[in-house]
């Protein structure tokens, strides 16, 4: 968690958009396969209904644990089936989509909630800056899974939950952004200008400094995004996350790990499937920072 | 030095009494305390006692300073499965944890160190890219695919090592590599590139410049400051190895407190997990506690400080 | 009449720690001390001094952006709203800044022309379809072409940036403009085109200035009335001509003989040393520690602007005296 943000102190304008737009043009070939990749995961989430062959609760106790394809399976079950006969390849598109949403909604639940704090202790520095620095420095020096894992022991479970939580996981790391970025726009700058020319607070921070230092949260995303990837994937393994009959990637990890002698195909797709979206995101990620944003590196 | 040190100390009192609190206020809104813990169907004399002995009778705050009092004192209250004191059951479990962990610390400090000034001092060779496409796979990789993997590599085809349990040490091997290997990982990309940054301060530069040997001015100037960014990390690392061994202890059913974390959040047994979360963020604190006097010691700023100026 | 802008006493305390860790001593850093002026509508006060004598803090009080630490300012006989309140929003119609830095005081990422209509945006002045026309006329007015409007301010040069702000601050008729070192971060080419511009402008909208800067010329080219601050204070106040030409204070005759001229042969006063820190400053007339005149009474007594012969006020025990010995 802490890992990346370690010289993110000095806050320094970001770039305007179009002058970033310039310096993405030339793409390496590994990043394309990386958005390549991204690419088929959204579109897997977004159509799952349509691609996948068989409800994720189907049996077929004919071809209970079917290998995959590779392992001389037979093209009914692509990627195998597990004890009960259930499609691995429908399952898996199941659980990407689940996987992605819930990534998806945390980054967002991050960002905003950390935005806005932010924005909150630059606008009113004193006390609330204090208080909002207080619960930065905690959540910073708790490891987050240990904080997920005692409030989902004292709420209990349900995805609504579940959801919001991994909302919690590194918006400090927003908050520090946002915080120091305003400050800086607040002292001299263009959002003092504003604030002389009669602007009010939903514009300045809304029309003006949001815009100015999206693409730095933009960039700090593609690091939450594979974070709560990876949590929501361990807590699911250890069967605290999503809860069945809903499946997730660490859920179907988790799973077949009971079927790691006989039937190791059940546990290893949704492994391959974790390790490279995480992989192209942080990759993805790495060449924007480098390209968009230097102060983060 | 002596003020600076107790202000950190102040610090890491004020978090660990942060971290009773939020226990205590998110226990509370939680619904109520004497239901979660005897559950739904304890008899109404046992519920009242239950709430006497609790003070749950009581204002808030009395309730809350009652709560501080007894939690100072390691009164977690009596785990819910078999009824014995939940800080016992935690204390005896950390034997374990450490038996791992920490041969896994040295794992990551004894590769990535090395590995990280290696690629740093050899860069954009095909030692250093090696290192830095690892890392990132290390970076990515979740531990509980890594161990899986290596109870699929070790144990499942080649029949080496044993999956689980801990009747023997080589039980120990697969869960120290895989908290090893990760760390190490992070370890060596954090090591490079403090590493470089050092190496291109001008200090560096002028301490070459005035003939000293390559390697003085790596072993005198370079890696001692280095080592102040590093330390940061290897704080981090120290005091999240509890975090990293939650999946991996119950991947290989090693029973330490990760693993106990695990079961006491499945079975909700409350008094188990404040006890394992104040227990967790004290050894947190600690690890921060002692990385800020490291940095007394590493950084001269702070030492000339303590030696009144030289 | 009453005045546009009126400053009655204005006092500004910042609190700062010296030295570090726990027990750190607190200190009273006083950016301004018992200021007071008046701005009558078109006219420019100019307000000069060196770095850190609180001129921009001034400016700001000026404004209301911060609030005085006790003192009181008038915009039109009224008090001062509350900086964010809105009537105080309402107030920045009629009061605008231009700023030292027109790059940073611009948004980067929007066209200028969307920036200089951006006012009539807050304060819904005309239609939608009128506010483009207005941002053109102003461009026009202020020497920039009517093609910039699409422009981002990193694609302007300087100068033309300034003209930016400029337009932006016009756009809603204010009636008074407060310039901080408006023209220090230009190049000298362009200095005299902005000044020109700005004079250009008072002759035809009748735009009351309050221009800070520490270049004395410029201020001499531009002020109705000067008044000159030393930490914190003002030493000397008065109509422009007769500061700069017989300054009396002995502070602001160092600023003035310090202005390089041509067959100079007038009497130099160098200053030693940087003023003081404005969180520790000296006891009685704060200028005696530098003050080739000072006296025991400099040293305990604190003295205040006092009304001279010519109209103008001076803060110095000695300004007889040593007056005299200059004309001798």
């Amino acid at each position: 968690m802490a890992l990346n943000d370690t010289t993110l102190s000095a806050p320094t304008p970001a770039l305007g958009l179009r002058k970033a737009w310039r310096r993405l043009r030339s793409v390496p070939p590994l990043v394309t396969l990386c958005i390549a990749w991204l690419v088929l995961m959204i579109v897997t989430a977004l159509a799952a209904n349509l691609l996948a062959p068989y409800s994720i609760t189907a049996f077929d106790l004919k071809a209970r644990l079917a290998p995959t394809l590779l392992l001389g399976g037979k093209l009914a079950h692509p990627l195998g089936t597990d004890e009960l006969g259930r499609d691995v390849l429908s399952r898996l598109i199941v659980s990407i989509r689940m996987s992605l949403l819930i990534a998806f909604f945390g980054t967002l639940i991050s960002t905003a909630l950390g935005t806005t704090l932010g924005f909150l202790a630059a606008h009113f520095r004193g006390k609330v800056e204090q208080l909002v620095l207080i619960a930065i420095d905690f959540q910073a020096s708790m490891p987050f899974m240990i904080i997920a894992l005692s409030v989902l022991a004292f709420f209990g479970n349900s995805l609504l939950l579940f959801v919001a939580l991994m909302g919690f996981n590194s918006w400090e790391r927003y908050a520090r952004i946002t915080r120091g970025l305003t400050l800086a726009a607040n002292e001299q700058g263009y959002a003092s200008a504003v604030r002389q020319l009669g602007a009010g607070p939903a514009r300045i921070y809304g029309l003006h400094i949001l815009p100015n230092i999206a693409s730095t949260l933009i960039v700090s995303m593609t690091l939450t995004f594979p974070e709560i990837i990876l949590l929501e994937s361990g807590l699911s393994f250890l069967g605290l996350g999503v809860q069945p009959p809903l499946t997730s990637l660490g859920n179907m990890v988790g799973y077949g790990r009971e079927y790691i002698t006989r039937a190791p195909w059940i546990m290893l797709a949704p492994a391959a499937v974790i390790v490279m979206t995480t992989f192209s995101i942080s990759l993805l990620g790495d060449w924007l920072r480098d390209r968009l944003d230097p102060t983060l590196r | 030095m002596l003020l600076f040190a107790a202000s950190r100390l102040f610090r890491a009192l004020l978090t660990i009494l942060f971290v009773m609190t939020f226990a205590f206020f998110v226990l509370r809104a939680s619904g109520d305390p004497a239901l979660l813990i005897l559950s739904v169907d304890a008899p109404p004399e046992a519920l009242a006692a239950f709430r006497k002995a609790w003070g749950l009778d009581q204002p808030i705050w009395q309730q809350y300073l009652a709560y501080i009092g007894h939690a100072l004192t390691g009164d977690f209250g009596k785990s819910m499965r078999d009824g014995r004191p939940a800080i016992d059951l935690v204390m005896e479990r950390v034997p374990a944890t450490l038996a791992i962990t920490l041969p896994a610390l040295a794992l990551k400090l004894g590769i990535g160190i090395p590995a990280g000034i290696y690629a740093a001092l050899h860069r954009n060779t095909f030692a250093d890219r090696m290192t830095m496409a690892l890392s990132v796979a290390g970076f990515t990789m979740p531990s509980f695919v890594l161990a899986l993997l290596l109870v699929l590599i070790f144990s499942v085809t080649l029949g080496w090592l044993p999956a689980s349990g801990n009747d023997s040490p080589v039980n120990a091997i697969l869960p120290i590599i895989t908290l090893g290997t990760a760390g190490a990982a992070i370890m060596a990309r954090f090591t490079r590139s403090a590493m470089q940054e050092v190496l291109g301060q001008p200090f560096v530069r002028a301490a070459s410049a005035k003939g000293l040997s390559w390697r003085r001015v790596i072993s005198h100037h370079a890696l001692p400051n280095a080592a102040i960014p590093t330390v940061t990390i290897i704080g981090f690392m120290v005091g999240s190895l509890v975090a990293g061994a939650v999946v991996v202890e119950s991947v290989f059913a090693w029973p330490g407190i990760g693993r106990l974390l695990v079961s006491a959040v499945a079975n909700r047994d409350l008094a188990v997990v404040q006890a394992l979360l104040m227990v967790i963020a004290f050894w947190m604190v600690m690890a921060n506690l002692a990385v800020d006097l490291a940095y007394g010691w590493l950084d001269p700023r702070v030492r000339s400080a303590r030696a009144g100026g030289h | 009449m009453s005045p546009l802008l009126e400053a009655v006493d204005l006092h500004r305390h910042y609190s700062v720690r010296t030295g570090g860790g726990l027990f750190a001593g607190k200190a009273v850093l006083r950016a301004v001390d018992g200021v007071s002026f008046r701005i009558r509508a078109g006219q420019t006060l100019g307000l000069v001094g060196e770095s850190g004598c609180g001129k921009s803090t001034t400016g700001k009080l000026a404004l209301g952006l911060i609030p005085p630490s006790s003192g009181e300012m008038r915009y039109d006989g009224e008090r001062m709203p509350a900086a964010g309140s809105p009537a105080w929003r309402a107030l920045r119609r009629r009061l605008q800044m231009v700023y030292q830095d027109p790059l940073g005081a611009l948004d980067r990422r929007l066209p200028i022309g969307t920036q200089i209509a951006e006012p009539l945006v807050i304060h819904g002045i005309g239609a939608v379809s009128e506010r483009r026309d207005r941002a053109l006329s102003i461009m026009e007015s202020v020497g920039l072409q009517r093609h910039q409007f699409g422009r981002y301010p990193h694609e302007l040069s300087g100068g033309q940036r300034q003209r930016v702000v400029l337009a932006r601050a016009l756009i809603t008729e204010p009636r008074l403009l407060v310039c901080d070192e408006p023209i220090s971060a230009l190049d000298v080419s362009i200095q005299a085109q902005v000044v020109n511009l700005l004079l250009d402008l008072q002759e035809r909208l009748g735009i009351a200035y309050l221009f800070i800067s520490h270049d004395l010329r410029i201020v001499r080219q531009v002020s109705h009335d000067v008044a000159v601050m030393y930490l914190g204070r003002i030493v000397e106040r008065g109509d422009a001509e007769n500061v700069f030409a017989r300054p009396a204070h002995p502070y602001t005759r160092a600023l003035v003989s310090a202005i390089p001229t041509v067959g100079d042969k007038r009497e130099r006063i160098l200053l030693g040393g940087d003023p003081p820190s404005p969180a520790n400053v000296p006891p009685g007339c704060s200028f005696h520690t530098r003050c080739p005149f000072a006296t025991a009474q400099c040293r305990s007594e604190i003295p205040t602007l006092q009304p001279q012969d010519d109209g103008r006020e001076v803060a110095c025990h000695r300004v007889r005296e040593t007056a005299l010995r200059l004309v001798a």
